[in-house]
């Protein structure tokens, strides 16, 4: 996905779109402080924009930042992106008119933890990552090892739907089709269903004893916008601010109902957990079921109306006496 | 933990005001039996019942959740149970890919008339809780 023409064409329309005046703002990705990283660049001076970036590594969605800024934003988005950016145009929290979306179709983002557990090795003792077709070569003093996509993408760009925005106001790139291997991004999933409920209900438990209700996953999730959360109301307390297990179970389950029909599968929570919980295990399977049962997917109709404000006359009647 | 052979199940009732909560009514009215495992939370409509109220109830050890409302088509608020039945299908599946067990939260339509019916989901929904046990999923001892 390193493609130097399709940056340059980046950090070109940015400069123009800050001198011309028609956005305040840019939001896209500059290089990380870590190896490999990139890290978001939100700014208003035209002179920043040299620093902009696409690759492997642009994992953030960036969508997060919209409702934050005032004034017109162009912003940088992966297909992924481009999905939670429409699904905020439909909650109202996002006008259309407001963003200008820079969009990069995406054939998947390097997951630099699969990467280090294939070769054993940190990241640091990498000497680069790169990506040809449907294969990632990582070289490690001097000698090169290829890998499927299978084994070093992230499990949601396995399963993506839609790497090239369909909503966008600037193209970078020729449009990319999902090329992606939906049964290897389920893997996880599959396994857990495979337990008996109570091995499952016990897995659960056992992750969930690890938070430490940092609300990195809360915080970085484009979907979860509240302005008071329930987790702080105090009238009624529905759970306690202090990590027991159960409160944070509660927590998690009640945040991916919340998110339901407004989560795109775009991997923010999991990447944002600090004690790697498989948050993304419970997410995809809200994102399944709510696609299962009223088959709709979060940001792919611009002129949907969102989930929990319509109805059907005959859906999921079986599940009620 | 070992279950106590005269232990009884506890359900949560969220019954909307102007069905399901009217048929219990009659259900009394008229004398029909059902088993008094049922503690009732009456809801102006369905579709007031928050997830969190759900989940709730199961976090502070309640057997099951029963949530009642108006048949498709009869809500007082002409829509509020197809919303309802959004929230409560998404929670109920949910819940079961967690290792809930299913028959822990059910959903019923009563409506103001249907007094038997009322007593037949709670005799149905009381026995087959008998059947799961008693809730240990938030229990810390497990």
């Amino acid at each position: 996905m390193i493609n130097s023409a399709r940056q340059q064409r980046l950090i070109d329309e940015a400069k123009a779109l800050l001198k011309q005046g028609k956005v305040r703002w840019i939001i896209g990705f500059e290089a990380g402080s870590l190896k490999f990283t990139t890290t978001p660049l939100i700014t208003a001076d035209a002179g920043d924009t040299s620093r902009l970036v696409i690759n492997s590594f642009i994992v953030n969605n960036l969508s997060n930042f919209l409702p934050e800024l005032e004034g017109r934003i162009g912003i940088v988005a992966k297909g992924c992106d481009s999905r939670s950016i429409v699904s905020l145009i439909q909650d109202s929290k996002v006008r259309r008119e407001d963003v200008v979306i820079l969009a990069v179709p995406c054939s998947g983002l390097i997951d630099l933890a699969k990467v280090e557990q294939l070769i054993g090795k940190d990241r640091d003792e990498i000497d680069a990552i790169s990506r040809k077709d449907d294969k990632v070569i990582v070289t490690l003093a001097g000698a090169k090892r290829e890998f499927s996509i299978s084994e070093a993408l992230y499990d949601n760009c396995l399963a993506c739907e839609l790497p090239t925005p369909q909503e966008y106001d600037i193209l970078l790139g020729e449009p990319i089709l999902p090329s992606n291997e939906p049964a290897a991004g389920q893997k996880k999933l599959d396994e857990l269903k495979k337990m008996s409920p109570e091995a499952r209900w016990q897995f659960w438990k056992k992750e969930l004893e690890r938070c430490i209700r940092c609300y990195a996953c809360r915080n970085a999730c484009p979907a979860c916008y509240c302005q008071r959360c329930f987790v702080e109301e105090t009238e009624p307390q529905w759970l306690l601010p202090i990590p027991h297990w159960q409160d944070n179970l509660m927590f998690q389950i009640t945040m991916d109902i919340h998110v339901a029909g407004r989560c795109t599968d775009c991997g923010e929570c999991q990447r944002a957990c600090p004690v790697n919980i498989p948050l993304r295990s419970l997410t995809k399977e809200m994102y399944d079921i709510v696609a299962d049962l009223f088959h709709f997917k979060a940001g792919m109709d611009k002129e949907a109306l969102p989930l929990m404000t319509h109805y059907e006359q005959e859906e999921a009647e079986d599940l009620i006496g | 933990m070992e279950q106590r052979e005269d232990w009884e199940p506890k359900i949560v009732g969220f019954l909307c005001k102007w069905c399901s909560y009217a048929g219990a009514d009659l259900a009394g009215t008229s004398r029909r039996k059902y088993p008094a495992n049922i503690g009732i939370i009456k809801v102006p409509c369905s579709g007031r019942v928050d997830p969190l109220f759900i989940l709730k109830a199961l976090r502070l050890g309640f057997d099951g959740v029963l949530v009642s409302g108006c048949h498709p088509g009869e809500c007082h608020y002409l829509t509020g149970n197809y919303r309802a039945r959004r929230k409560f299908a998404i929670t109920k599946k949910f819940l079961e890919y967690l290792g809930v067990d299913p028959r822990r939260l059910q959903g019923s339509w009563v409506s103001a008339s249907e007094g038997d019916k009322f007593a037949h989901v709670v005799t149905e929904m009381t026995k087959q809780l008998k059947e799961i046990g008693a809730n240990r999923l938030f229990a810390d001892d497990k």
